[in-house]
């Protein structure tokens, strides 16, 4: 294992949050989701439809899961988050000459529907470092950070894996393969 | 009332229908606002210029609305999601169009669970590609 690669696994593992939202989930955040995704769902927006459907009351889209709790217009996070970030090591890489991100894959897995008034938190550590790797951008590292989701009763709302590869690209001119 | 797909019936090999949607500057900074993300890349050109795109890009979390969609499009409301895993390729840029397209490719009848995978392609190559699970 190289050097570098052994002070990034450093901060693999360590737990960030909670991390909270600025609103319950509340109806007109999900009609406004709705419009924009052009999503006609009634369980999101009528009672009797989410009922018939077998939810006790109008839901959230599940992908609107990392919604809730994002940053919005002032980049601040909710009162009472943590500071922190599980993605710290990014900012190493960057001083380290890895400068290009993109966001590789997001997997997300839902363990229940969220409802009007759940307060969704989350918990997020990053969950695993590559070894350096080369593709067609660049040479760098593939980062996974692993956030989990939780309703007011801390129960698990859902779990999202969200791999970025953090790059030096290649000198222009200089082809690579894959 | 959305229809919903009936599980029985449904098998392997089976395609969704297509779904072709525009993708227009009200659309990218809608969704990134309807989603709480305020990333410049997503709503001014010029931010988006100055880091080497030639336009605003679509969001992440607009890619997985628009995925959570098609599927449940096809679906119906009794659909519940399980997982839904993207890939992401080609950027999604103001004035080009990306065509849903998807196949089921697993059933298990003891759990009433069906796996999709499908693809969102746009002019420039895959925007996105994934899998959903879901149960019916």
């Amino acid at each position: 294992m190289s050097a570098m690669l052994a002070e990034l696994q450093q901060y693999v593992g360590g737990r960030f949050g909670p991390f909270y939202s600025w609103d319950a989930v509340n109806a007109p955040m999900i009609r406004h989701w709705c419009e924009a995704m052009g999503d006609h769902n009634p369980i999101y927006t009528d009672v009797e439809a989410a009922r018939e459907a077998g939810h006790a009351q109008r839901v959230a889209p599940p992908t609107m899961m990392q919604a809730w709790s994002m940053l919005g217009y002032g980049g601040e996070r909710a009162p009472g988050s943590d500071t922190g970030s599980a993605f710290a090591v990014l900012q190493l890489l960057e001083e380290a000459g890895y400068p290009g991100v993109v966001a590789v894959n997001c997997e997300q897995e839902y363990e229940q529907y969220l409802q009007e008034g759940d307060q969704v938190y989350y918990m997020a550590e990053l969950e695993s470092v590559s070894e350096e790797k080369t593709t067609a951008l660049g040479t760098g590292f593939f980062c996974t950070e692993l956030s989990t989701f939780y309703n007011q009763r801390d129960e698990v709302v859902g779990r999202m894996r969200f791999r970025i590869f953090k790059y030096r690209p290649h000198p222009q001119g200089e082809r690579s393969g894959s | 009332m959305v229809a919903s797909a009936d599980f029985d019936r449904i098998e392997v090999g089976e395609q969704l229908p297509p779904l072709s949607i525009d993708i227009t500057p009200k659309l990218i900074v809608g969704a990134a606002l309807a989603s709480r993300d305020y990333q410049d890349v997503h709503h001014d050109k010029a931010a988006a210029r100055a880091l080497g795109s030639p336009d605003i890009f679509m969001n992440i979390l607009t890619t997985n609305g628009l995925v959570g969609r098609y599927v449940t499009d096809w679906a119906g409301s009794n659909a519940r999601l399980r997982n839904v895993d993207i890939r992401l390729g080609a950027p999604n840029f103001p004035g080009d169009c990306m065509t849903f397209s998807g196949e089921v490719v697993a059933k298990d009848e003891a759990e009433h669970l069906l796996e999709v995978e499908l693809k969102g392609s746009n002019s420039l190559g895959d925007h996105v590609t994934g899998r959903v699970r879901l149960t019916l």
